[in-house]
């Protein structure tokens, strides 16, 4: 059902018809910003990016550049399993895996690269990845670069983990853990 | 050879003296015209909430942006001088000429102070003081509308050439519109001269009121400043060019073609606020002022030297025609844009019936005092 919203404008009076009263009152408002900027310029809302940057606020912090999350032990939690090159619409991962000596169960990277002068930060890896292992909540914006090779995110680059990270007890470690609890090497 | 440059002597010292009065005045305008496409961005940035521009910078040293200008001007020199393969070669070379010619030439009637006396010799601060100095005004800013039709019809693009058609109805109009609001001053002051009308404007009206002309033409001041806004191609009547959406004449320009419409622009904001200044805001003229020093209503008296009243009244034109060009960007970033039929509704339906109006009062009211 459409709804139709009646407007009804009133007619304009003699003094706003004159059109020069309203205009007098809308300089006034530009003016008196004007003085009061030029006098205190504090007011000002622009941010000087990228020296200054806003805090994200909301989901928006799931949106910023990409991270690989690092296992207790200092491998990658990735099993290399391409599901994120795959669901990536901008098919800017590029995976090469490759397989532990001693472990027969998973793989991991070799390579592990993130194109982001093609990436659309859309997210899909993240919500593809079944091992959590890739997420988008570094809260660092990609900003501009001189060449193409700087957008290009190597898996070095790329694994970190945030401060607290990685929880021993954490559900997203758990597999992870039972794996090097079989092992003994906890 | 020096029998020659003796009989010639008035002659040489003549040019001399008008050589640098062109260069002092003319760079002091290019000069501020390119501050103006500074503070236009500045302006409507703190109008906003804004900072505005403030990166060029020149080995580490931004001071808030004031390299921008010289930064654009790179820009434009270094972008491609493209014209379109089926443009009009000669005519769309020559459009910006004709753009920007008229605009500088006007400069030359307008008086930015009295007179000074420089060894033994008066100069008067004007380049050349014509007895017709109004009208050559309206002539030469009636030329400025070839800029922007030849800009539209040389570039062989329909869009530019709607643009041009849009530009030339708005100049013709006005054209008329800002003749006849100063028919008015012409009345009063009998003079078409603008220095002799700057002069007028020095006396006071019962002993106190500077007899400036927007004491006399307030209504006429307003008329002249939307027909002058008008005729300036500027917000918000800025539909020839409408920068951003519809597009304007010079749609087929770039590099520094197109900086010299842009500049065009700027310099006629220039000219507007001198030439509000001058005719409606008594010039050079301080109240109060006069040639040998201050003299107050109440009768106080406070003698200066002849050198430092040519210089207070230099800058007290400065500082009127400052305050305009910050006033035309004020209404620039206040008001939205006409509508086409609105712009001529307005000229033909309001404005040219007022100031003819304002002419018949102004008429009457000197017909029943006695002076004219």
């Amino acid at each position: 059902m459409i709804s139709v919203k009646k407007v009804n404008n009133r007619p304009l009076n003699l003094l706003e018809r004159i059109y020069l009263w309203e205009i007098g009152r809308g300089i006034l408002v530009t003016m008196r910003h004007f003085f009061k900027n030029l006098v205190n310029p504090r007011g000002l809302v622009t941010v000087r990016y990228p020296e200054e940057t806003l805090p994200l606020t909301g989901n928006a912090s799931q949106r910023t550049r990409h991270r690989l999350k690092v296992r207790a032990d200092g491998s990658p939690k990735c099993v290399a399993c391409f599901m994120c090159q795959t669901a990536c619409p901008a098919t800017c991962i590029r995976i090469e895996a490759a397989e532990y000596p001693d472990n027969s169960v998973e793989k991991y990277p070799a390579v592990f690269d993130i194109d982001l002068s093609r990436c659309v930060m859309c997210g899909m890896c993240v919500e593809a990845c079944p091992e959590d292992a890739i997420a988008m909540d570094t809260e660092e914006i990609p900003g501009g670069a001189s060449s193409r090779a700087e957008l290009m995110m190597t898996k070095e680059a790329l694994l970190r983990n945030l401060p607290g990270e990685p929880s021993p007890k954490g559900a997203a470690n758990r597999l992870a853990n039972e794996y090097l609890r079989a092992r003994g090497e906890e | 050879m020096t029998a020659l440059l003796a009989a010639n002597k008035d002659i040489l010292l003549f040019t001399a003296i008008a050589a640098v009065k062109v260069l002092v005045f003319l760079g002091g305008i290019m000069g501020f015209a390119g501050l103006l496409t500074l503070a236009e961005r500045k302006v409507s940035a703190l109008m906003q909430d804004r900072i505005g521009p403030n990166r060029a910078s020149v080995f580490g040293f931004t001071f808030n942006g004031l390299f921008h200008p010289v930064a654009d001007a790179l820009k434009m020199i270094f972008k491609e001088d493209f014209v379109p393969g089926r443009a009009e070669k000669l005519l769309f070379t020559l459009a910006p000429f004709f753009a920007l010619v008229p605009v500088l030439a006007l400069f030359a009637v307008i008086p930015f102070g009295d007179y000074v006396t420089v060894l033994g010799c008066r100069v008067d601060l004007q380049i050349a003081d014509l007895p017709l100095g109004l009208f050559f005004v309206l002539a030469m800013s009636g030329l400025a509308i070839y800029g922007v039709f030849l800009a539209g019809w040389a570039s062989k693009n329909n869009f530019a050439l709607l643009g041009a058609m849009r530009g030339a109805a708005q100049m013709v109009s006005y054209e008329v519109v800002l003749g006849l609001t100063l028919v008015g001053l012409l009345m009063i002051y009998g003079s078409a001269g603008l220095q002799d009308m700057v002069r007028a404007q020095g006396g006071l009206i019962h002993g106190f009121i500077p007899a400036w002309g927007i004491v006399y033409q307030p209504f006429a001041f307003i008329l002249f400043l939307t027909a002058a806004i008008a005729e300036n191609k500027r917000t918000p009547f800025d539909l020839v060019e409408g920068e951003s959406e519809i597009i304007g004449y010079f749609m087929e320009y770039s590099s520094m073609r197109f900086a010299a419409f842009m500049f065009a622009e700027f310099v006629e904001i220039i000219l507007v606020s001198m030439l509000a200044a001058t005719l409606f805001f008594g010039g050079w003229q301080i109240p109060y002022l006069y040639e040998t020093g201050i003299i107050l209503p109440g009768g106080l008296q406070l003698p200066l030297n002849h050198y430092l009243v040519a210089a207070l009244q230099v800058a007290s034109f400065s500082v009127k025609t400052v305050f305009f060009s910050w006033f035309l960007l004020v209404v620039r970033w206040t008001l939205p844009r006409f509508r086409f039929d609105q712009l001529m509704g307005l000229c033909w339906k309001a404005l040219l019936p007022l100031a003819l109006l304002n002419i018949f009062i102004t008429g009457a009211v000197l017909l029943a005092l006695g002076k004219l």
